[in-house]
């Protein structure tokens, strides 16, 4: 496999936003509709722009979030661009990257806003969301077998006996996002639970508890991304994108063979050797990860497949190295999907930003200069490197 | 809520009107003989358009399990399980075990196919190899 070096670096983070997720949330459990998908997007633009302290005509690239429509989104925030798309937080990241290193635009906005809470989006269920997709969310319908968290309870079952992981060590994953979340102020579940109230927790689609799951909210998330001399000259504190990196397992998808048969193991461990080589990095110098957690399994089989544990050590690692900002390799620092906003990727990304930035206040980690984000939705394996 | 529905495309049909006769059947290819699942237009073996349907064994292994404790369907009240099979042919179908349940772990127990009217269709479901025939 080659890589392309002269990715590396080519462009930097030069603004973050996002709504107000906890207050938000709120709203809408007391009945109220604050926004829409694009007034969230709106919101969350507004505060990266001036998070980046530019202004909106140095915008030449729009990326959006896959619950809203390109050209609106455009139309709504005023923008006319010579690059634009749509596509999930993660790719956004890697459009943007690519569109800045191949000369198509240099300062790209990526911009994301969900109502999923507000309008009763369904994950599981008929019309469950994504099936359109990902067969694998809908063709098992007819014995029962729905939703996300159902695909990765059958998924869990199996590794877990395989590797001979307890529930209390997956617990962890759900107790070290929430200690993180206690001392975040935006984060929506700030109440600390401990393995005993993981375990006590009911089961959703067992194996897996409640605390597993990923929260349903509203909210918006944006970045600005820049080419790495432009970002320099008007950035305040611009965060480089050091490496890039994605395989996709689509073979058997549906049979749901990447996920029982290998974990996603094989896309992770060749996303690693891409974006580590890239970067020229390795585990060894990230500072902390952000993991895209729609549950809690999520962070096991990266630590697996990004070499930050050996095959089949995940349950030890996270016991006794720790995954968490009180000890080991801190996962998860805003308290990610599960207890800070579910904002489907792109909160992880302003996360990594802000930490390489020393900008987390009470859940900064000390002398943060790389932050590993890594994912694999549907067994679709992405990652991205921040840092210095 | 509402009740579960089948992805019926053009190839699937032919799989569930032979699992309403009682003998599912799965796509055979004609040239590399993979056989597939869920039902497609191509090999994604060899890539070839040419298939034969033809009866499983209705053998096969756990792979691994679920129980559901929250309702998603109006025809699935909680509890209930779901299961992975590796069939004897190759491919990974999700059903549901019924009849007698393992003690204990279900990865790698044998399963043999049996059928169920569920609401207006037959469906297949599985049950432990040896065991008396499903509810």
């Amino acid at each position: 496999m080659t890589t392309s070096s002269t990715l590396s670096g080519a462009a930097a983070v030069i603004g973050i936003g996002h709504t107000d997720w906890k207050g938000d949330h709120a709203r809408v459990r007391a009945g109220m509709k604050p926004h829409d998908s694009y007034g969230y997007a709106a919101q969350a633009f507004n505060v990266a722009l001036a998070d980046a302290g530019i202004d909106r005509s140095e915008i030449d690239g729009l990326i959006v979030g896959p619950t809203t429509a390109y050209e609106r989104v455009g139309e709504v925030l005023g923008l006319d661009v010579r690059w634009g798309g749509q596509a999930d937080a993660m790719t956004a990241v890697m459009e943007a990257v690519l569109a800045i290193a191949g000369g198509m635009a240099e300062v790209v906005a990526l911009v994301y806003g969900n109502d999923q809470r507000s309008a009763g989006t369904n994950y599981g269920g008929t019309n469950a969301q994504g099936g359109g997709a990902f067969l694998s969310y809908v063709y098992h319908a007819p014995w029962g077998f729905t939703s996300q968290g159902a695909l990765y309870a059958m998924m869990a079952r199996r590794y877990m006996a395989e590797r001979g992981i307890s529930e209390a060590e997956l617990g962890e994953v759900a107790v070290a996002q929430r200690l993180h979340a206690s001392r975040n102020p935006h984060a929506l579940m700030q109440k600390p639970i401990r393995i005993e109230d993981y375990l006590a927790s009911a089961y959703i689609c067992e194996p897996l508890h409640l605390f597993d799951y990923c929260l349903i909210n509203d909210g918006g998330v944006a970045m600005i991304v820049a080419e790495a001399g432009r970002a320099k000259r008007i950035g305040r504190k611009p965060v480089p994108i050091r490496g890039i990196g994605r395989y996709d397992l689509n073979r058997g998808a549906t049979s749901l063979e990447p996920r029982l048969l290998d974990y996603y193991h094989s896309a992770q461990s060749r996303v690693a050797a891409q974006v580590f080589d890239m970067a020229g990095l390795g585990p060894e110098d990230m500072d902390a990860a952000q993991i895209y957690d729609s549950f809690s399994l999520h962070i096991p089989l990266a630590l697996e497949g990004y070499g930050y544990c050996a095959v089949g050590d995940a349950g030890r690692f996270m016991r006794e190295n720790g995954i968490s900002l009180a000890k080991g390799l801190p996962v998860n620092t805003s308290g990610g999907h599960l207890s800070e906003s579910y904002m489907q990727g792109w909160n992880h990304q302003i996360e990594a930003v802000r930490q390489c930035r020393g900008e987390a206040g009470a859940r900064q980690v000390p002398d943060c200069r790389h932050v590993h984000y890594s994912s694999d939705v549907a067994g679709k394996a992405v990652s991205i490197i921040y840092g210095a | 809520m509402a009740n579960a529905e089948r992805v019926l495309t053009l190839y699937d049909l032919p799989m569930w009107e032979a699992v309403e006769r009682g003998k599912m059947a799965l796509q055979k290819c004609a040239a590399c003989s993979a056989f597939r699942y869920p039902p497609g237009p191509a090999c994604p073996q060899c890539l070839s358009l040419d298939h034969v349907w033809e009866e499983i064994s209705g053998r096969g292994r756990i792979l691994s399990w679920v129980v559901f404790h929250r309702q998603y369907f109006d025809d699935f009240p909680p509890p209930y399980n779901a299961i992975a099979v590796k069939l004897e042919e190759g491919p990974i179908v999700v059903s549901n075990l019924v009849g007698e349940e393992p003690e204990g772990s279900w990865i790698n127990r044998p399963v043999d196919i049996t059928y169920r009217r569920h609401l207006d269709r037959t469906q297949h479901a599985f049950k432990l190899s040896g065991s008396a025939a499903g509810r």
